[in-house]
């Protein structure tokens, strides 16, 4: 029995022993698995702010990707670079304090011939790749920017020069990604790029995840771009931008940017929030976005712009703070680029939102603030505007409250709301969509014209002081509903806060 | 008669005129001469720039001016003057190569180049050495780049080519390496690369009318290496550090 009973012990034991093995095995086969690290100061990179490591870099991302893929890992530190091309299944990985800085030198960038553009970081083409730890990109683009314009004025860059500021595609992004599948964009902070900030344009399952971004160095300064994407996830980021911040825009006629989920992200810009558009050429279809704040933003919280031939279609957006914006909802379909195409927006909906416009300016002190234009005009109010013949279609509004801060003065600007002077309002249909763009308009609350199958439900609108306008006009629409609407005004008693012009099927419960 | 000599003046100033290209100051590029920035970048561009400006020089007062690789385009000269020191950049991932060996100046299938200038060419040799055998010994780069170690300049294919008085000084791997080359004049230059070793003045392979004259060479490995495969070379007044005379070496 005893015998038996160490046989079993041992039985026991080497049992223990192939599981430990075994684990161990599994183990192994797990870190295997899982991509290898490469330190970038390996392969010689200096971390010392000076030199330029384009090539080093390159040397680097190279091999990784001809040898299975990983990460390369910058440790802490500022390497300086030109412009790099990410390659399939390599990751750069910023650990906390290791920083990536654009040279200041408009040459060591690539304007790629492919995508026309110049940026820092590039990836044309590419698979499984990614941009992540709690480090640093700072394109130091307020310099490189100045720099290259000093290189036009000698004479040895060609550029127009329009607006006295380099071309965009002449100033290089920090990061330009294209026709790429598989991208993980997370917890990075990207700073002060010489143009738009990060593009993303028709690539395949992108994941943004809790970004950072500081981004108004230079004009055109955007806080995200995704272009003609399919499979979007963006998240838990922050965006403080000089032009948009959230922004879709679609490029290609022939492709559409779709299946997008936006989530709890906050942003602040000197142009627009969440932004689709301008360039709208495919479209933009089935979006979920929700939890967003805006704030401190010179135009609107929500701009939906099919100006370019796009359509716009299935937008659900839910939960939105906007507060100390210069409008809230502006949706426009335009006749820009069309080039024959069928501009359409249709069923959109937009819930639970709060919103606080100022009497103000909203971006006041912030690096480039947004233009003073349009004037004269009182207090804007948020539009859904589209074409006779190109209507908006199914749009509902749940939910909502706006702030207004009232106070529109008709010795100031006037727009009177009879039929005459409401037909007078311009169609616009060629110019660049701005919620300003018809200077003033005859509501201080909501000015619909031009759709079809419009519901308000929920929806409070408070003037702080007393406006001449009314609330709302709605001009050649079909079919509306105002269910539960309240206005709130000073010495209102008794306004018509509801004006019609050619509509139809219009219901106030 | 004097009015035919006047039209002939005439026709050779106007001539002179098309053929004295203009120069540019490398500052106009930005380019630096501090010895520390990496001056790649706007070198490439300036040379791309003037190339396709209907061509000149692009002049280098004194200063250190870091660099990789760089490629010359149709119609340029580098002029380095007196004082000038073209420095190569120690790591070995900034150079780029042309049929198989890198170099710092590279040039592939152009025409009317050159190097011209009393400034100096410096290679840089055992800081590249040194980064290419650290990442030999990391596993990043493969064991057979060791014999391909950067040369000062590698011009492949290229037709009038002209290099006038430089300073050539440490070599990673050969200093002057031409192949399938038309026309190459070499004229009162100084190579000095003895560093490390096996360090060849000059490899000549398949060019067609090479001419190397007055030049002063002191290195590690022969001094002008020729295979069979060259026509028309002509070689006068060029010696070595011990007074022999250089010949083409098969």
């Amino acid at each position: 029995m005893k015998r038996l009973g160490f046989n079993q012990k041992e039985k026991t034991r080497t049992m223990n022993k192939i599981k430990l093995l075994f684990t161990a095995i599994v183990m192994l086969l797990v870190i295997h698995v899982s991509a290898k690290d490469y330190y970038v100061s390996d392969f010689g990179a200096k971390a010392d702010g000076i030199t330029v490591n384009t090539r080093t870099i390159q040397g680097a991302i190279d091999y990784i990707s001809e040898h299975g893929g990983g990460r390369l890992v910058f440790g802490p530190g500022n390497y300086v670079t030109g412009s790099i091309y990410v390659k399939s299944d390599v990751t750069l990985h910023l650990e906390y304090g290791a920083t990536i800085l654009g040279s200041t030198n408009p040459f060591d960038y690539v304007k790629d011939p492919k995508v026309k553009w110049m940026s820092m970081i590039f990836a044309i083409n590419q698979e499984n790749i990614g941009i992540t730890g709690k480090g640093t990109i700072n394109g130091r683009g307020f310099i490189t920017a100045n720099n290259m314009m000093n290189y036009i004025h000698r004479g040895v860059y060609k550029d127009p020069l329009k607006l006295d500021r380099p071309n965009e595609t002449n100033r290089p992004e920090n990061i330009y990604f294209r026709e790429c599948t598989n991208v993980r964009i997370t917890d990075i902070t990207l700073r002060d790029p010489a143009s738009w900030n990060q593009t993303y344009d028709q690539c395949k399952n992108l994941y943004v995840d809790g970004i950072y971004v500081d981004s108004k160095s230079y004009w055109n300064n955007d806080g995200i771009d995704i272009v003609d994407c399919d499979g979007v996830i963006l998240k838990n980021s922050y965006f403080d931008a000089a032009d948009d911040v959230l922004c879709f825009k679609s490029h290609d006629a022939n492709s559409i940017c779709q299946n997008v989920v936006v989530e709890n992200c906050v942003g602040r810009s000197s142009a627009n929030g969440l932004k689709f558009g301008t360039v709208s050429r495919g479209g933009f279809r089935n979006f979920k976005i929700k939890n967003i704040t805006i704030f401190d933003t010179f135009r609107s919280a929500i701009t939906f712009a099919a100006v370019d031939g796009g359509i716009i279609e299935n937008i659900e957006v839910d939960s939105v703070r906007s507060i100390n914006t210069g409008n809230v909802i502006f949706l426009r379909i335009g006749d820009r680029w069309s080039k024959g195409k069928k501009p359409s927006m249709k069923n959109i909906t937009i819930s639970n939102v709060y919103a606080e416009v100022p009497i103000g300016k909203p971006d006041v002190g912030y690096n480039y603030e947004g233009p003073i234009e349009d004037n004269p005009r009182n207090i804007s109010p948020a539009s859904i505007v589209g074409l006779p013949e190109y209507r908006i279609q199914d749009v509902k509004l749940k939910n909502i409250e706006i702030v207004y801060p009232g106070a529109g003065n008709p010795l100031y600007a006037y727009r009177g709301t009879s039929p005459a002077e409401l037909d007078s309002i311009p169609e616009m249909r060629e110019k660049y969509p701005e919620f300003s763009q018809w200077k003033e308009l005859p509501a201080w609350g909501f000015y619909v014209r031009h759709a079809d199958g419009v519901e308000f439900e929920n929806v409070k609108l408070v003037a702080e002081k007393k406006d001449y306008r009314p609330s709302i006009v709605i001009d050649d629409v079909k079919g509306a509903t105002f269910d539960n609407v309240e206005f709130v005004e000073p010495e209102s008693k008794g306004k018509e806060q509801i004006i019609q012009n050619k509509s139809t099927n219009v219901v106030i419960k | 008669m004097k009015k035919y000599k006047i039209f002939i003046f005439s026709l050779l100033i106007i001539f002179s005129l098309n053929l004295s290209a203009k120069d540019y100051k490398a500052s106009l590029f930005g380019v630096k001469s501090d010895g520390t920035t990496l001056n790649t970048g706007s070198i490439q561009y300036a040379i791309d720039y003037i190339s396709e400006n209907g061509g000149g020089r692009l002049v280098f007062y004194v200063g250190r001016y870091l660099t990789g690789s760089f490629y010359l385009k149709p119609n340029v000269t580098v002029q380095l003057e007196e004082g000038a020191v073209l420095v190569g950049f120690h790591s070995v991932y900034d150079y780029f190569e042309v049929n198989g060996t890198k170099a710092l100046i590279l040039a592939d299938t152009v025409e009317n180049i050159g190097i011209t200038g009393k400034g100096v060419i410096e290679g840089n040799g055992h800081a590249v050495l040194k980064s290419i055998e650290e990442q030999i010994g990391k596993g990043y780069l493969d064991a057979g780049q060791l014999p391909a170690k950067p040369a000062l300049i590698n011009f492949n294919a290229c037709s009038n080519v002209t290099l006038d008085e430089i300073i050539l000084r440490d070599a990673c791997g050969d200093v002057q390496v031409y192949s399938r080359c038309k026309k190459v004049k070499i004229n009162n230059i100084t190579v000095e690369s003895t560093s490390l070793p096996d360090s060849k003045g000059i490899v000549i392979s398949g060019c067609n009318g090479f001419t190397l004259s007055d030049s002063y060479f002191e290195t590690s490995g022969t001094e002008l290496s020729s295979n069979n495969t060259s026509k028309d070379v002509s070689v006068s007044g060029a010696v070595n550090s011990k007074g022999k005379k250089i010949k083409a070496a098969k």
